[in-house]
């Protein structure tokens, strides 16, 4: 290997090296400040530097043409970056400079219930921007694992989680009996009729959700009692029992319509895991109206630079895949007098900066009598 | 600690001695019935894994005690593989393996089943996890091998295997296909569930050091070979440890908060 060959496979393993390093540093100072850290200018520097080096690396070593797998690996690294660097926002700044593009890189919409929105929040919310079209929102709703729980602890510390299911009764132990379940409320409310108390769920917008529990000791003295999911400290003094009403969400829903012109031109109900797409942007389903579910909070993500993130993702994959196991695989499989038997667990003398390299005579056949 | 009086835990802990009775045993020359009782304890494992499959009613990848069992289960047929495939022995030092990764799984994390937040439900949660796992029993084993270099162990005279450097990097190539299409494939569930395929979170870059550690050692074994083969070693080493860290640590500890806690 000559001496720039050889430089060029120190300046590699350096900043491999390097980002190893910077990228433990990164977790140790949390996603927000390792954004700005890696996005910085002195970073950008290396971001460069490491795709220049790429791009020599497959200039001037012809193993990493000769070898599918490689080139794949180190092309798509380099699209990777290319794809990132294209989709940062020192990217957008200088799409904006020099060709006058302006997209909306990444922000944030509130959408009330039966509304339509094209503003999007920037940053700290202090900027806004515009879409080119509007989002409305149909509804928004939480679903939930059926059926939810009810938590039960003695004041020994016992504690019991029992299936909220209506009709049906639990046994506890001897000195507390057992806990039947009578009703559900999505919207707990009281009202009084003829001087009492009457429980009941409103179908009013709301959200209250709570148990109707009756706890029947062994002495009979049976009582009812209401168990809030929103208020978990509610409970009288004189029980002998704690009880809390949990239920776990299973997804958030958030019916969608995209305007333009007054034309709905695309419908979707995202949910987590699920975004819409339209016009180049991503809207996914980022927060919502803890209070009465009655807004949605949608994350806008423009897509530039994605696909060409994504197309490396797929290069890269290929290329080690292939090059660490297919290839092998292909040998092995080959007929043996093509050549599929290779120099076995021969010694690979001396440092292996050579065109041809000693990792050719080292890597891993598939083949049970290979290498 | 947490000692489960329960099936489950029973399960777990009948695997576990079944892997300490085979390594013990190989120690001791008696490799055959090492082996069967290795096959043994994978299978316990595995009906540990059912069993927790079909109570959870979700693949059981979740939490560090489901990924800690799957690490217990995996060990055998990767063993295996690495010994009529890749021709790579150190059979006791995956009966090791299995037992430690399945210790935490029966003594310290709480099973306690959990429901999947709405963010774990995609397809991409078991092959990505899956893919990590399985690239780390690889890169466990790599160490094994890296560990036998160093202490200068050889092949035994007619044992059809290769020397313990060779090992490392057998094993290290068969994993980090693995490593790269986990990394890869969280990147893209990212997007899909947090709209970007990069976070900067601390679970993420620990996973892309590991993965450059392991870049780092492809490229330091391409510029000099079996040369400096303890170097190569301590790199394999080196990979095991960030390993180790994106694993545990980083759930675990309070310095690294991100998106990744639900995993605890």
């Amino acid at each position: 290997m000559n001496r720039f060959r050889r430089a060029v496979m120190w300046a590699a393993l350096l900043l491999i090296i390097l980002l190893t390093a910077l990228s433990i540093y990164g977790a140790f100072i949390g996603p927000e400040r390792a954004e700005r850290f890696f996005n910085s200018i002195a970073l950008g520097v290396y971001w460069l530097v490491l795709a220049v080096l790429l791009a020599v690396g497959i200039i001037v070593f012809r193993r990493l043409i000769r070898m599918p797998g490689l080139l794949l690996i180190h092309l798509g690294c380099i699209i990777v970056l290319a794809g990132g660097i294209w989709g940062s926002k020192a990217g957008y700044g200088l799409r904006e400079k020099l060709f006058g593009i302006s997209k909306i890189r990444e922000g944030q919409m509130v959408i009330h219930e039966g509304t339509r929105e094209n503003q999007v929040m920037i940053g700290s919310a202090r900027e806004t921007a515009e879409l080119p079209f509007q989002v409305g929102l149909k509804d928004f709703r939480m679903e939930y694992y059926k059926p939810g729980q009810l938590l039960v602890q003695s004041r020994q510390g016992k504690r019991w989680s029992i299936p909220a299911e209506i009709g049906n009764e639990y046994p506890l132990d001897e000195q507390h009996g057992t806990v039947k379940i009578l009703r559900s409320f999505e919207n707990f409310k009281i009202k009084k009729e003829d001087g009492k108390n009457v429980y009941y769920d409103d179908p009013q917008p709301g959200s209250n959700p709570a148990l109707e529990v009756q706890i029947n000791p062994p002495d009979g003295d049976a009582k009812t009692r209401y168990v809030f999911e929103l208020f978990p400290g509610h409970a009288h003094a004189e029980d002998k029992l704690s009880l809390r009403y949990q239920r776990v969400i299973s997804d958030y829903v958030s019916e969608l319509q995209v305007i333009k012109d007054d034309k709905v031109v695309a419908e979707k109900d995202i949910e987590v895991n699920h975004p819409l797409y339209y016009g180049g942007y991503h809207f996914y389903q980022h927060s919502y109206d803890d209070k009465a579910g009655r807004y949605t909070v949608l994350m806008v993500v423009s897509d530039t630079g994605l696909n060409l993130v994504y197309a490396g993702y797929l290069m890269l994959c290929i290329g080690v895949l292939w090059h660490l196991w297919l290839r092998h695989l292909l040998k092995a499989i080959k007929p043996k007098d093509t050549g599929a038997a290779d120099s076995g667990g021969a010694a690979v003398p001396g440092p292996s900066i050579e065109p041809d390299p000693p990792i050719v005579n080292d890597t891993v056949s598939l083949a049970p009598g290979g290498i | 600690m947490e000692i489960k009086y329960t099936i489950q835990g029973l399960l777990i802990y009948i695997s576990i001695a079944v892997y300490l009775f085979a390594f013990l045993l190989t120690l001791l020359g008696r490799k055959k019935a090492g082996h069967l009782l290795h096959a043994l304890g994978s299978g316990v494992a595995a009906l540990a894994f059912g069993y927790r499959w079909h109570h959870v009613r979700h693949v059981p990848l979740q939490n560090l005690f489901e990924v800690f069992l799957c690490l217990g289960m995996i060990s055998y047929p990767i063993s295996r593989f690495c010994r009529r495939i890749l021709r790579v022995g150190g059979e006791y030092g995956d009966m090791l393996i299995a037992a430690i990764v399945l210790f935490p799984a029966g003594f310290v994390f709480k099973a306690d089943p959990q429901r999947l937040p709405p963010a774990l439900q995609s397809w991409l949660f078991t092959p990505h996890v899956a893919v990590y796992m399985l690239s780390y029993i690889f890169m466990a084993k790599a160490t094994f091998q890296a560990v036998a270099q160093l202490a200068g162990k050889t092949p035994s005279p007619g044992e059809d295997i290769v020397s313990p450097e060779q090992g490392t990097y057998r094993v290290v190539c068969a994993g980090f296909p693995l490593l790269t299409l986990g990394l890869v494939l969280g990147s893209w569930w990212g997007k899909l569930a947090w709209g970007d395929y990069w976070g900067w979170d601390p679970k993420e870059l620990w996973s892309l050091a590991s993965w450059l550690v392991y870049l780092g050692y492809f490229h330091f074994r391409y510029m000099f070979g079996r040369r400096y083969a303890r170097a190569n070693s301590i790199w394999a080493i080196a990979g095991t440890a960030a390993i180790v860290i994106t694993l545990l640590w980083v759930n675990l500890s309070r310095l690294f908060p991100g998106l990744h806690s639900y995993a605890t």
